[in-house]
């Protein structure tokens, strides 16, 4: 940044008429002594970029060292009551081996096959409560429905309704991007309106915000609501 | 000046560190290529009007202010060196006060999208549920507003009263909060995904430790470039301050247009980090770069398949 310099006056002195704007970065005008350091004179220079560089890499160790021994941390509220859902579901979970990546789902930190597996525990345990809770018409799962929203609302809210499932889904770390025929069936349980379209993979991108790995490559499309479609057609 | 000091002035031993124009042109031409791309992208997708995308946006276009007004001012120092400028003529003295107030105003608006891209992954992973609530797009539009307008009027009050102290104060004072508070939330929002594959590591077969270890890496890219762009130059203006007459101060002080290289790379960097990762922002330069949706551009798709 530049400065254009010009002369102060001194207190008490007459004012020094010939002042001159100078076009610089900065004040060459004080006198400075470099007699006599006694530490290297770009002490400062080098200690800070030595701390910098010390702190940015003990950042680095202290969050690998978090996520290797998970040191307990009181978590949020909101977090602990999804928690509670989950760990009912949690311990009968047996994770697919599944190499293939579809696109549109994005992969957080964690790894996919929770997001089926948890997926197909929400699917259960809403069975069983609609079981004794016979609801006609509501949209099922908790994750699908907003607060505040029913299925009556127009195409476009449902997409988003998907598109908050999808948020959550990443924002718990739940991103599932391997969906195969079983999630999609287990989908239509869920009654997705149909008119979920690409145009609603927006949403998508609040998984790509994670700390986690950069999002599976899209090719253009959203295939997992148009797998679902498919098979609830 | 007058100088009041009998101090012998010694400049032999620190000098300034000169770095060439031609540095902050290619720095400049880059980072605006790159954050008008952002620009574009975002506004010419409809699917990219989102709250998210909305702050990365402003980012890219406060990037793209200040790499325009660097280059500018660059420019002018060019054509000042060389004698094609006066640089004592009264125009060119505004002109300079517009780029440095246009400067200030992206630098604190640059900090305040960091902070609104903070908040809104914050909102998003606390709040999941609520996020489409919470987050509208009226009010992530009346959130930019505001840091806009916020921005335009501290951009040009630094700039009318640059030699204040306070104004310096105040900038430095912005950056160490919008440090701690962004520091806050992303850990935050790390230990909840460490939670979660705390979780998973659990479950029998599961354990993938390496993906922490990528959020980790995330994490600290995230923090460590902001960090290392930003905090350079941040002591210089606290140097600046503090101790004016000290020569450890003046030797740190002369390394002022390698602190002015690190700011512009980060403008060059912040796209790669915080656009370019979402699979949406990539497909639109795709097809924007290499290929417009005409008519003409699908029968030269054709021709080659």
């Amino acid at each position: 940044m530049s400065v254009f310099n010009h002369s102060n006056l001194s207190g008490g002195n007459a004012p020094d008429p010939d002042y001159k704007w100078t076009y610089e970065y900065y004040d060459d005008d004080e006198p400075v002594s470099f007699e006599g350091l006694k530490a290297h004179r770009y002490s400062i220079v080098i200690g800070f970029w030595v701390g910098l560089a010390v702190f940015v890499i003990f950042m680095f160790f202290v969050l690998t060292l978090l996520t290797k021994t998970g040191a307990p941390h009181p978590e949020g509220a909101e977090p602990c009551k999804k928690r509670v859902r989950l760990t009912s579901c949690v311990e009968d979970l047996r994770p697919p081996a599944d190499p293939d990546n579809r696109p549109c789902l994005h992969r957080p930190l964690l790894d996919s096959s929770l997001s089926r597996s948890l997926f197909h525990c929400y699917v259960n345990e809403e069975q069983a409560q609609e079981g004794s809770r016979p609801r006609a018409g509501t949209p099922r799962g908790g994750l699908v429905q907003g607060p505040g929203r029913g299925r009556s609302g127009s195409p476009e809210e449902g997409g988003m309704e998907v598109g908050v499932t999808r948020a959550l889904q990443g924002a718990a770390m739940l991103g599932g991007n391997r969906t195969d025929h079983r999630e999609a069936m287990s989908l239509s349980h869920f009654n997705i309106p149909n008119v979920v379209n690409s145009e609603h993979c927006s949403t998508l991108g609040a998984d790509d915000l994670l700390l986690g790995e950069p999002p599976i490559i899209m090719e253009g499309e959203c295939h997992w609501p148009h797998s679902a479609h498919h098979m609830m057609d | 000046m007058n100088d009041v000091s009998a101090l012998p002035s010694n400049h032999t031993d620190c000098q300034v560190v000169k770095v060439p124009h031609l540095v902050f042109l290619v720095l400049g031409m880059v980072s605006l290529s790159e954050n008008l791309l952002v620009v574009v992208a975002v506004v010419r997708n409809k699917n990219l009007h989102s709250p998210m995308y909305m702050f990365i946006c402003s980012l890219a276009t406060f990037n793209t202010i200040s790499s325009l007004s660097k280059t500018w001012e660059t420019l002018m120092m060019e054509f000042s060196d060389v004698g094609q400028l006066d640089s004592r003529g009264d125009s060119v003295r505004r002109v300079d006060d517009i780029i440095d107030a246009l400067l200030c105003m992206s630098f604190i608006g640059c900090i305040c999208s960091f902070l609104a891209i903070a908040v809104d992954r914050y909102v998003t992973i606390f709040h999941a549920l609520r996020y489409h609530n919470i987050m509208t797009t009226r009010r992530a539009a009346a959130a930019l507003a505001g840091i806009w307008a916020l921005c335009g009027v501290a951009g040009a009050v630094m700039v009318a009263f640059c030699d204040a102290t306070v104004i310096k104060i105040f900038f430095i004072v912005l950056f160490l909060i919008s440090l701690l508070l962004i520091l806050f939330l992303y850990v935050h929002m790390f230990l909840l995904a460490r939670s979660h594959a705390r979780k998973i590591a659990a479950l029998p077969g599961s354990a993938m430790p390496h993906r922490s270890l990528r959020g980790a890496l995330t994490l600290t890219m995230l923090f460590g470039v902001f960090v290392v762009c930003w905090a350079p130059f941040f002591l210089h203006l606290l140097l600046l301050m503090v101790c004016v007459e000290n020569p450890y101060c003046e030797c740190y002080r002369s390394l002022f247009q390698l602190n002015l290289v690190l700011l512009m790379s980060h403008a060059v960097v912040d796209p790669a980090i915080y656009a370019f990762r979402s699979a949406e922002l990539r497909n639109t330069f795709r097809k924007m770069l290499f290929c417009s949706d005409s008519p003409l551009c699908y029968k030269v798709k054709a021709l080659f398949h």
